[in-house]
């Protein structure tokens, strides 16, 4: 009783100054909370609550939305309530309305349902056409408004809607929009044979044919036939860039490609389905349903309806996505049983299409990515997959006709597929290692042998994959393993371990154990491994901070290297560092040094890294307080500046991964160029090719040309502002020009280098040649061509984003684009690093 | 009104800001692209956020390590470690400073709630790092939260330390074992 009073009192105030959607919320609250304690007999003198009943609108809602979802109900019966409730309710506008605006953003955000959401508005014009009506208008303008920004994945979805609701509309219905799309893909093609937008174009065609022939139309055999020969031309011809995104190039310079393109194969499947007369047999088909003949009628009979009206633009624009063509990948392809479709099945893209985009749409919430992956027998006609978690040897089991696909190694490769995807796939890499760790997450027994054989597949093929995806590979490969307590069957690649270094696989477990290193510790990562891994992880990795070799009384420069530390320790002026730099330097040019300014680098540099060591914060103060004499010894010579390089990695050898972050900051603060490093890793210290198996290599040298195509990005962002003064305007053209040469010359530093170890013409090469085994020659040769490869693309790429996007008309003002500022001017705002930083590290430093 | 986007979003900040500012960003704001509802972002603190809050770390897990982890969502321009107040070691949390806020959204998606280090990490969008906030505002130094904890974390320093404080007393009271 004393709890009701109480509550009562506070209840009353609530109507006060405290207000908004706070007191609500918490009047509920509390309200449910009594129901505890009411007495039947208590007579009651608040007004009572009113009973709570879900609005209508509210409860189809939440039906539309999970329509499908379920796999033990029936989606065509929950299709057919909603599509009743909505009929029937017509008036209530909240419904009405909320209905279509979910269909529009639904048909976008989650592309599986699309089919269930069609037969919705199909079954529901038969009882009330005026709900097609709104629901066609909205999706007809939401089309218009991709099609003119040129967003052909949201335009193909809305497409696909209209596809499967063929059967409502007059005369020809989707098809007039068909044939404009493939008219404008064949003047863009007949303009350039590098158009990649005008297959773009054909793809959404083809992707929309399926959906329109397994729709409750029928009669369309004549219209989708004359449109498959119209766009054979087009999708059967190799396009010239196809060579540049294969996952396993042909090792010749100029071979043929070994991976089939994706839009060649779905131009293919769409000829035999039509010689099948439309089987299509993996896609749903919602609108079928269990009928009286009374329904059926009034469904035939249902009221038509004009194709909304959508113009497509004359001039098409390719959107805020590059345009690549697209190659069919799957890890599952060496399996002696048929655990996805195979590429020469139709299945095989319909599915992995509406999955990729799935993935790619949803990045906003991997968690429901993830729940879509694993419900994907769910979207698809019942029967095309296996029971969940049906373990691979059971598949044997599977008699007749039954396919014996497995619903995780469908998801497992769509989700492969998209993270190797080249030149980039459309989000950051980690966002697919996300997509995989929750669905791993959701399933763990299902996916995790799924994801077991990709990794295999994979490992096996390491040798002969593009270098920039085995690098995805391993990247994802040791952050996967951290989130599952570093647990591999290391045994099984136990006889890889004594490969040479410079072998592919053993060059990936090398890194892979480095990696989790970097994520772990070592002591860790070595108690996962079995014994003959345990040599890779040297003792020195142990080390928190690695040793200080002027330490050592033997090393040359001893005292003034101790001396040099204990200055920057000390925060010494920059003029009391010049008293041991000439005591360095006289003593070098005594005992015959040629540069003996290399050797004042080297201490002076090494001082900085032994005193950084603790973390890498102190390693950026360190750096800050030293920035004046650094950026002099830089200046001084193209030698000094490579010194650096090799003194922090020297530091740094058995952690590598810090070095190169160092090395990243150096880049920044202008101490370092970019050439100096390019140089420095793929000449000076390549050792004959053996740097360019290690992986942290390739990462100091990506991110080194990464930074310099971010700086020209940048240009054109600030070019492409709209509303520009011309004069300004002809500055950033030239420093574009400027910046377009610079990265050019960088890339062809890279080209040449590893061109001439993939050719055999290392001068170091021929002599030592009897030592070295020609089996390791033929590896150094093979990853001077890999090397070559990616950065030759990464170049293409580069150059065709510049010209792309001058090409596009200037956005209207309003719009904010997100460039990153890597600027290397950016030193100024790196630079405050160190009074931020500074208490922590004084703090820790006075502990020494 | 009824929300119009299908799925949440999980770059969303959580409740932290919101609840200190008294103030309601609608995490079902509708989608910038359909051009409505942006009058909360006008004078929202995180709009243009670039630095992430990050919590529950273990106390040995290094900045290298949240490095390694971090920059897969781009490059980090600072990274500030969250220290005991006394002590000046690592309590477990950090702030995470991107150039861009793009890149500080992407970490809210693709890396919050994921494992570092063996445990699962929490991000959240933050305003900006200030001088002060890198202490632990606990009684005795520490994050609030390992105070009171009653549960044994290993790679939390244990039990909270008011509660691991009140278990000595009581063992030197009567004897250990009890």
């Amino acid at each position: 009783m004393a709890d009701y009073d109480r509550r009562r009192s506070r209840g009353g105030g609530r109507g006060g100054d405290d207000g908004g959607g706070g007191g609500g919320g918490g009047g509920s609250h509390f309200n449910n909370r009594k129901r505890r304690y009411r007495d039947d007999d208590y007579e009651d003198r608040r007004p009572q609550r009113r009973r709570y009943e879900e609005p209508l609108a509210v409860t189809v809602r939440k039906q539309v939305l999970s329509i499908a979802e379920s796999p033990v109900r029936r989606a065509e019966d929950d299709v057919a309530t909603i599509a009743k409730s909505l009929a029937e309710n017509y008036f209530d506008h909240d419904l009405t309305s909320g209905f279509v605006d979910l269909v529009v953003h639904l048909t976008v955000e989650q592309p599986l349902k699309i089919p269930f959401i069609a037969a919705i508005v199909l079954l529901g014009n038969s009882q009330k056409p005026e709900l097609t009506v709104d629901v066609l208008g909205k999706i007809g303008e939401a089309l218009q408004r991709r099609l003119d920004i040129g967003e052909w994945r949201e335009v193909k979805l809305y497409l696909r809607f209209l596809g499967c609701l063929q059967g409502i509309f007059e005369g020809d219905g989707i098809f007039t929009i068909l044939e404009e799309l493939f008219s404008r893909a064949a003047d863009l093609q007949m303009k350039s044979s590098e158009d990649s937008l005008g297959l773009e174009l054909v793809k959404v065609i083809l992707m929309t044919i399926p959906y329109i022939m397994s729709s409750s139309a029928s009669g369309f055999e004549t219209q989708a036939s004359s449109l498959l020969e119209k766009t054979d031309i087009i999708a059967s011809t190799a396009h010239p860039l196809e060579t540049l995104v294969d996952p396993f190039p042909n090792p010749e310079v100029g071979g043929p490609t070994s991976s089939e393109s994706a839009l060649a194969l779905l131009q293919k499947h769409m000829q035999e389905e039509a010689k099948n007369s439309w089987e299509l047999s993996c896609l749903p088909r919602p609108w079928k349903g269990t009928r009286s003949a009374e329904e059926e009628d009034a469904l035939t009979a249902a009221q038509k309806h004009s194709f909304p009206q959508v113009t497509v633009p004359q001039v098409v624009q390719t959107g805020p996505r590059a345009i690549y063509p697209d190659v069919y990948f799957s890890v599952y392809g060496e399996q002696e049983i048929e655990t996805v479709p195979t590429a020469s099945d139709t299945a095989a893209l319909l599915i992995r299409d509406a999955l990729s985009d799935t993935i790619n749409v949803l990045d906003f919430n991997r968690m429901v990515a993830a729940k879509f992956l694993t419900d994907v027998d769910c979207y698809f006609a019942p029967d095309t997959f296996v029971k969940r978690a049906t373990p691979f040897d059971k598949l044997r089991e599977v008699t007749g006709d039954k396919p014996t696909w497995k619903p995780e190694d469908v998801i497992v490769d769509a989700a492969f597929s998209q993270l190797l995807q080249l030149p980039a796939p459309e989000h950051k890499l980690v966002y697919f290692h996300s997509v995989l760790t929750e669905t791993c997450k959701l399933a763990p027994a299902a996916v995790a042998p799924s994801l077991g054989r990709a990794i295999r597949y994979l490992y096996r093929n390491v040798d002969r994959m593009d270098l920039e995806l085995a690098q995805r590979f391993l990247d994802w490969f040791a952050h996967h393993l951290s989130n599952f307590g570093f647990t591999w069957k290391w045994t099984e690649w136990v006889d890889d371990v004594n490969l040479p270094d410079v072998h592919p696989k053993k060059a990936f477990i090398i890194d892979a154990l480095d990696k989790e290193i970097r994520l772990s510790f070592s002591k860790r990562i070595k108690g996962t491994l079995p014994e003959p891994y345990q040599a890779l992880i040297s003792e020195a990795k142990d080390k928190d901070e690695p040793d200080f070799k002027y330490n050592d009384e033997s090393t040359p420069f001893s005292a003034e290297g101790q001396q040099l530390a204990q200055m920057i320790r000390r925060k010494a002026s920059n003029e009391e560092f010049t008293p041991v730099f000439e005591k360095i330097e006289q003593d070098a040019a005594a005992s015959g040094l040629t540069d003996p300014a290399l050797a004042s680098t080297d201490a002076f540099v090494t001082s900085i890294c032994w005193i950084g060591s603790k973390s890498l914060s102190h390693a950026l103060a360190c750096i800050e307080r030293c920035k004046e004499r650094l950026m002099a010894i830089s200046s001084a010579s193209s030698a000094c500046r490579k010194q650096i390089i090799t003194s922090v990695m020297d530091y740094w050898k058995d952690q590598t991964g810090v070095g190169v972050v160092i090395l990243d900051k150096l880049l920044n603060y202008q101490i370092l160029t970019p050439a100096t490093v390019l140089e420095w890793a793929l000449i000076d210290h390549v050792a004959r090719g053996t740097l360019l198996a290690k992986t942290w290599c390739y990462e100091l040298v990506s991110l080194t040309t990464r930074k310099v195509a971010g700086r020209v990005r940048s240009i054109v962002g600030a070019i492409r502002q709209p509303g520009l003064a011309d004069d300004r305007k002809d500055e950033l053209q030239q420093a574009l020009a400027h910046e377009m040469e610079t990265m050019k010359n960088l890339f062809s530093i890279i080209e040449d280098a590893v061109g001439s170890i993939r050719d055999g013409n290392q001068d170091e090469m021929m002599e030592s040649s009897d030592a070295l085994r020609a089996e390791e020659e033929d590896l150094l040769k093979a990853w001077g061509g890999k090397w070559a490869r990616v950065f030759q693309r990464k170049y293409a790429v580069e150059d065709s984003w510049v010209r792309e996007e001058l090409s596009k008309p200037i956005p209207e003002p309003e719009v904010k684009t997100v460039t990153k500022d890597t600027k290397m001017e950016e030193v100024q705002v790196a630079g405050s690093l160190d009074g931020q930083n500074g208490t922590a590290v004084d703090a820790d430093d006075q502990i020494e | 009104m009824q929300s119009t986007i299908t799925v949440e979003r999980l770059d969303r900040p959580s409740t932290y800001y919101t609840a200190k500012k008294k103030r309601k960003y609608g995490r079902d704001q509708p989608d910038e692209r359909d051009g409505a509802g942006n009058k909360a972002e006008e004078d929202d603190p995180l709009k243009d956020a670039t630095t992430l809050y990050v919590g529950n770390l273990s106390f040995y897990t290094t900045e290298e390590q949240i490095h390694e982890l971090f920059s897969k969502c781009g490059e980090i321009k600072r990274l500030v470690m969250g220290l005991d107040r006394f002590q000046k070691t690592p309590c477990g949390f950090c702030f995470v400073e991107y150039y861009t806020h793009q890149d500080a959204l992407d970490c809210m998606k693709y890396i919050g709630g994921t494992k570092l280090d063996e445990r699962v990490i929490r991000t959240d969008l933050d305003v900006g790092f200030q001088e002060g906030r890198q202490y632990g505002r606990g009684k005795s130094g520490g994050q609030v939260r390992d105070e009171y904890r009653d549960e044994f974390d290993p790679g939390r320093g244990g039990y909270g330390r008011a509660i691991d404080a009140e278990r000595r007393k009581e063992e030197e009271e009567y004897g250990a074992g009890k």
